[in-house]
C-alpha cells in the first residue's frame, strides 16, 4: 500500500450514521480523504490538503441501471459518490456557501432510509427463526456431534438477538425523528 | 371512482406536493430539484436523496411516469391519477388557506 493512504477498519450501529458522518467529516479536515470504502467496514484514506468535506449516507439497493440514474442525480447536485457497503452509499461535497449540504431535505424521507433498512432485517430477523427450529432443540442429547448442532443453534440465536437489537434502536430513533 | 382512492396519499408532504408540482411538464431530478426552489420562493429545497426516494415511490404508486431516458437522466411526468392527487391537495391546502386567513387579524 502506498504510503499516502491508510486503512481503517471501523463499525458503526445504522442508527448512529449521522456520528459516522461526522467522523468521516473530520478525518477530511485532518487531510485524510475517503477515498473507498470495501466490504466489512474498510476504509481507505488518501492523504492530502486537509478540507471541509461534509460526508452523507444513504442506503439503497438497486439494479446497475438504476444505479448509474442515482448516481447521476447525486452528480448533479454536486455530490461525488464515493463507494457503496453493503447498500451503503457513502457521498461526499466540499463545504461551501449557498450549497446545500444535505442529501435529505425532510424527516419523512430520512425516516424512508430507516424504514429501507428495517425492512432489510426484518426479512433476516424471520429467516433466522424460520431456520432455527430445523437445527434441533436446545436440549441434552446422547449423539456426539450434537454439541456442533447446539454451537450453532446458539450462533443463531445470539444473531437473532443482536437483530432484534438493532430493529428496536432503529425503530426508535424513527420514532425520534417523527417528533421533530 | 378515483377520486375515493386517491384520499390515501393525502395529504402529502411539502416535498412531495412541489416535487409533484413541477411534474406537470416532463423534467429530470436535477431540473426539479432547481425548478421546486424557484417557484417555492426558496422556502423549499428538495435533497437528491429526498428526491430520489419520492421518484421511486411515486413512479411505485403510479402518480408519475418515466417519459424519457437519456444520459442516464430520467425524466417524469404526472399520470392522471397522479394529477386527480394533486388536485385534491390544492382544496386541501386552500381550504387551510382561506381557515388561515379569515383569522389572520387576530394572530
Amino acid at each position: 500500500m502506498a504510503e499516502n493512504t491508510i486503512r481503517k477498519i471501523k463499525w458503526f450501529w445504522a442508527w448512529q450514521d449521522e456520528q459516522e458522518e461526522a467522523w468521516l467529516r473530520s478525518m477530511s479536515q485532518k487531510g485524510w480523504h475517503l477515498s473507498s470504502v470495501g466490504l466489512l467496514g474498510i476504509y481507505r484514506f488518501r492523504a492530502g490538503e486537509p478540507r471541509d468535506y461534509v460526508y452523507r449516507l444513504d442506503y439503497q439497493t438497486f439494479p446497475k441501471k438504476d444505479k448509474q440514474e442515482y448516481q447521476q442525480l447525486f452528480r448533479d447536485a454536486g455530490w461525488e459518490h464515493i463507494g457503496e457497503m453493503s447498500a451503503w452509499q457513502y457521498f461526499r461535497k466540499e463545504v461551501k456557501e449557498e450549497e446545500p449540504l444535505e442529501i435529505f431535505t425532510d424527516a419523512e424521507s430520512k425516516i424512508a432510509k430507516y424504514k429501507r433498512i428495517l425492512a432489510f432485517l426484518w426479512f433476516f430477523w424471520v429467516i433466522l427463526i424460520a431456520v432455527f427450529p430445523a437445527r434441533g432443540i436446545l436440549i441434552d442429547n446422547p449423539y456426539p456431534w450434537w454439541s456442533a448442532i447446539q454451537a450453532t443453534q446458539v450462533f443463531t440465536l445470539l444473531i437473532w438477538l443482536l437483530f432484534t437489537y438493532i430493529i428496536i434502536r432503529l425503530t426508535l430513533r424513527i420514532r425520534q425523528l417523527k417528533r421533530l | 371512482m378515483l377520486r375515493d382512492d386517491t384520499n390515501k396519499y393525502l395529504p402529502l408532504t411539502e416535498s412531495t406536493c412541489y416535487i409533484m408540482l413541477t411534474l406537470v411538464e416532463p423534467l429530470h431530478g436535477y431540473a426539479v430539484m432547481k425548478k421546486v426552489e424557484e417557484i417555492s420562493k426558496g422556502t423549499v429545497k428538495v435533497g437528491p436523496g429526498t428526491l430520489y426516494g419520492a421518484f421511486t415511490s411515486l413512479e411505485k404508486e403510479e402518480l408519475i411516469i418515466k417519459v424519457k431516458e437519456e444520459n442516464r437522466r430520467k425524466s417524469y411526468v404526472l399520470t392522471p391519477k397522479g394529477k386527480n392527487v394533486l388536485m385534491n391537495q390544492m382544496k386541501r391546502l386552500e381550504i387551510m388557506t382561506q381557515n388561515g386567513l379569515s383569522v389572520i387579524d387576530m394572530l
